[in-house]
């Protein structure tokens, strides 16, 4: 781990910024997250160091795109490849957040950190210089839908930050898109602040190769009438954890999630979502899926926050598994802790296989075994990737997982 | 709110079973070491197997830490200060309820237990624990007709001292936690229950727990073994008077079911819960498990617990038996500051075993009601399924109410459902009843007995009637 060799000592970091300076001191005592507390406790500890193994890729890497071309309306940026955008025209405009703007922010959010729960952006924060920082400010309507990509080298670990503020009555779709390479780590740490009446389709396409390992954190905050939609995909990554953390810090607003993971071999990939209420009103739907084949390990941990101040809160929350070997194994945990009494909260759980029936039912109809499970299986993605935003056509998402099982 | 205020007002029932019964005690010096365990295991008359276990686990336990990972909010118990051993001083061996101390019979008529001849109306033997020994038991001579035993542990160790040993600390080792290790290395007494093969016991078995001292806790230890086709109900009630000081209760409860044989363990808590200002009331750190060794055994939990300022308790079933069952059935309110964190625990071992949990909260006032609870299917538990549900009911807006269930799979061809859901006593619903001439208690009471359906049906009707009793007292009530 000589990542937390390096923290430890934290001499051998060149031209701190103000942020990491601060991030490396909340570390210096403790560097890694307690493995014994609710958040780690499932993780992986040899997956886990060998996330932290690679040396930090400090230098410009060029990206050679492998994705479809996009289509001429969509802005397509990628963090850490120089990238600079302004653009500004009668309907919208798209700037590069100014440098006060964004230490102001980050040290805000650093404020309320907490040692084991943010860990992931610690580490980020920590690791990640000025280039690989992406700050946006976006406002107006009739926005092109924007795909975003943070993407780690062979044999290096790769930290990328993206913070996104959208101006109040803004509208836009955002898919994000996290790659792992061969023998890789990627620390992807998301900000997004939706202002007032602002609405956000965010998509999450997180995938891997041999041995790539992702540790992304998303939070966001939302104000009141905000509308926040999330789907996300994670698969191929030998150890992945993805971190959302949700405040509607005045009640009064929307958030959809719809998440799916699916581990094979003996992967481990990980779900951490919080979803806090600070006001009354508020609204959440959320579902998440996983798939565990093989010897590999699915975890899904969801808790529900909802103070005496968040009265006539909507919440609900659904946990879906797919448990396909006898070697795999699957944990949910969804929990609500509830004060608020005029609420209406719910939570559900069910892990099972493939249904037997429905198979047999297809199979006298002349269908093959292999051909009904994926036949199945497709109804089961189907679900989460129509819910992803921005040309998500265009990347066959579904026959990348069909074609996978 | 005038409705809400009505609602706790309805909550707010006092607690009947507060005092103190003014007895001639014995009780043994504050502290805990090496010493008071042989000690205790002296006064027992015990043999030196049972010594070696409470010396084994009074180790253990010094090597352990407090579990913390419930969240719960109390002061640090000083385990110094707690007396382990007070009985009422008595007669050596009583040979008849006659040479009982009418002292210790007008308490137990006072809870309404009948220990006296012309009381055991009702068909329900009982055993009855005051503070650290047991007084009496009654209808033995009936039961030992069908080859039933039913006596204190104490006795037990003494007159089956073969059965003791060979299942005592098998369903929760010494080792296993905290308050489990405590209790195996100091407990004073509690109840034994044998069921021969194929016997279904003829009445049901009861205890009855009642903590008279305030210095000393309580440390009762329950051993149930059901022989291969036998099946019995088993029933337990607490209660304790009020204190401003904090009692410890650290209960073992461990269940055996051998082949198709069946046990219903069916709890009423009403240990004091404190006062309002969460002053006093009793810290009720309980293990409870069943272990279903035999094929098609099946192990029922049902508890109705209103009692305790801290709850902290898990009764679990560990399925190995090829398609047997556990069930865990629940109400859990909490009012004040009382804190409860409840639940259950289903390892699903065996194949085709199956598990229902139902688990009702209700949180009124300050309090805390949380359901923690672990569902886990094992490699070899092919074709098991388990359900679960758990709702949560708030009055008022201090209350808090908290899901943690944990679920783990490791099998495939197994199915796991769980819901949970909260909601409150509405305006809306209690207008609709008043409306239609229903009083406000009553409408209240209809919901929440309503909500609590579904565990009610589960309980004895012993129980069951008490139960409904106790909604009708407000929430708070009598304990049978």
């Amino acid at each position: 781990m000589q990542i937390i060799e390096k923290i430890k000592t934290n001499k051998s970091f060149d031209n701190q910024t103000e942020i990491q300076k601060i991030c490396l001191d909340k570390l210096k005592s403790s560097p890694l997250p307690n493995p014994k507390s609710e958040e780690w406790r499932l993780s992986n500890k040899s997956k886990f160091s060998n996330f932290l193994d690679y040396s930090l890729n400090e230098k410009d890497q060029k990206f050679d795109t492998p994705f479809p071309n996009t289509s001429q309306s969509n802005i397509r940026l990628v963090i850490g490849d120089n990238c600079q955008i302004n653009l500004i025209n009668e309907n919208y405009s798209i700037k590069q957040l100014s440098e006060d703007k964004l230490v102001k922010y980050i040290k805000e959010q650093i404020s309320c950190f907490d040692q084991n729960e943010n860990w992931s952006d610690l580490l980020n924060l920590s690791l990640n210089c000025k280039k690989n920082t992406l700050g946006l400010k976006i406002s107006g309507s009739e926005i092109p839908p924007i795909e975003i990509f943070s993407h780690a080298s062979s044999n290096s670990l790769n930290a990328k930050t993206l913070i996104i503020f959208l101006e109040k009555n803004c509208d836009i779709d955002l898919l994000q898109i996290n790659l792992g390479k061969d023998n890789s780590s990627l620390s992807q740490s998301t900000f997004f602040c939706l202002e007032e009446n602002s609405s956000l389709n965010h998509g999450v396409v997180s995938y891997g190769e041999n041995k790539s390992n992702l540790l992304n954190s998303l939070n966001v905050i939302q104000q009141k009438n905000s509308e926040y939609n999330l789907g996300s995909l994670h698969f191929k990554f030998n150890y992945a954890r993805f971190e959302i953390r949700i405040k509607q810090s005045e009640g009064n607003a929307k958030t959809n999630i719809k998440g799916m993971q699916i581990t094979k071999k003996d992967e481990q990939i990980s779900t951490y979502t919080k979803i806090d209420f600070n006001g009354p009103n508020g609204f959440l739907d959320q579902i998440n899926k996983s798939l565990a084949d093989d010897k590999s390990h699915a975890i899904f941990e969801g808790s529900i926050i909802v103070p005496k101040i968040a009265q006539k809160t909507n919440a609900s929350q659904l946990s879906r598994n797919l448990l396909l070997s006898n070697l795999a194994q699957i944990d949910t945990k969804p929990q609500l802790e509830i004060i608020a009494d005029d609420v209406k909260c719910k939570h559900g759980a069910t892990i099972s296989q493939l249904n037997e029936e429905e198979l047999f039912y297809m199979r006298t109809r002349g269908i093959t075994l292999t051909e009904a499970s994926k036949l199945q299986l497709s109804s089961y993605f189907q679900e989460i990737i129509s819910f992803i935003p921005v040309s998500k056509d265009k990347w066959d998402l579904l026959d990348k997982l069909l074609n996978e099982n | 709110m005038v409705n809400e205020n009505l609602v706790k007002d309805v909550v707010k029932e006092p607690y009947k079973y507060g005092f103190v019964t003014d007895i001639e005690t014995e009780k043994i010096a504050k502290g805990l070491n090496e010493n008071v365990i042989r000690l205790i295991s002296q006064k027992k008359e015990e043999p030196e197997y049972l010594l070696d276990f409470r010396l084994k686990a009074f180790k253990k336990w010094q090597k352990m830490k407090e579990p913390d990972w419930a969240g719960l909010g109390y002061k640090q118990i000083d385990y110094q200060d707690i007396i382990y051993y007070s009985a009422p001083k008595q007669k050596e061996k009583i040979s008849s309820l006659d040479e009982v101390d009418p002292k210790l019979l007008e308490t137990f008529d006072k809870l309404g237990i009948p220990l006296t001849e012309q009381k055991k109306l009702t068909n329900v033997a009982v055993d009855a624990v005051f503070d650290s020994v047991s007084i009496a038991t009654t209808f033995r001579e009936e039961l030992a007709e069908h080859g039933v035993i039913f006596c204190s542990i104490s006795e037990a160790v003494k007159n089956h001292s073969d059965l003791i040993e060979k299942y005592l600390g098998t369903v929760v080792p010494a080792s296993d936690n905290y308050f489990a290790a405590l209790n195996s290395a100091v407990f004073s007494d509690g109840s034994f229950v044998y069921i021969p093969k194929g016997v279904t016991c003829p009445m049901d078995l009861s205890s009855y727990f009642r903590i008279n001292s305030g210095d000393s806790g309580q440390f009762e230890r329950t051993l149930i073994i059901a022989e291969e086709s036998s099946s019995v109900s088993y029933l337990e009630g607490c209660t304790a008077p009020m204190f401003d000081t904090n009692t410890l209760h650290a209960a073992v409860v461990e269940l055996i079911a051998l082949d198709d044989a069946s046990i219903k363990y069916s709890t009423v808590q009403n240990w004091y819960a404190g006062d309002e200002e969460g002053i006093g009331g009793i810290f009720n750190f309980v293990t409870k498990r069943g272990k279903c060794l035999g094929k098609r055994s099946k192990i029922s939990w049902s508890q109705v617990e209103t009692g305790s300022a801290i709850t902290w308790k898990y009764p679990s079933c560990l399925l190995l038996g090829e398609e047997s069952v556990g069930e865990f059935y629940s109400v859990a309110l909490t009012n004040n500051l009382q804190q409860a964190d409840t639940g259950t625990k289903m390892i699903h071992i065996g194949p085709k075993t199956k598990s229902t949990i139902v688990s009702k909260g209700i949180s009124a006032g300050n309090s805390i009601n949380s359901y923690r609870g672990l569902v886990k299917m094992g490699t070899k538990a092919k074709g098991s399924r388990n359900y679960s549900q758990c709702d949560s009911m708030l009055i008022g807006d201090q209350a808090s109410a908290n899901t943690f269930p944990y679920i783990k799979s490791q099998q495939p061809n197994s199915e796991i459902e769980h819901e949970a859901s909260t909601c409150r006593i509405s305006e809306d619903q209690l207008f609709y009843l008043q409306s239609r001439g229903i009083q406000f208690e009553e409408a209240v009471s209809m919901m929440v007995s309503g909500f609590c359906r579904d565990v009610f049906n589960q309980l004895p009707m012993e129980f069951a009637a008490e139960a409904d009793k106790l909604l009708a007292l407000k929430l708070e009530g009598s304990v049978g």
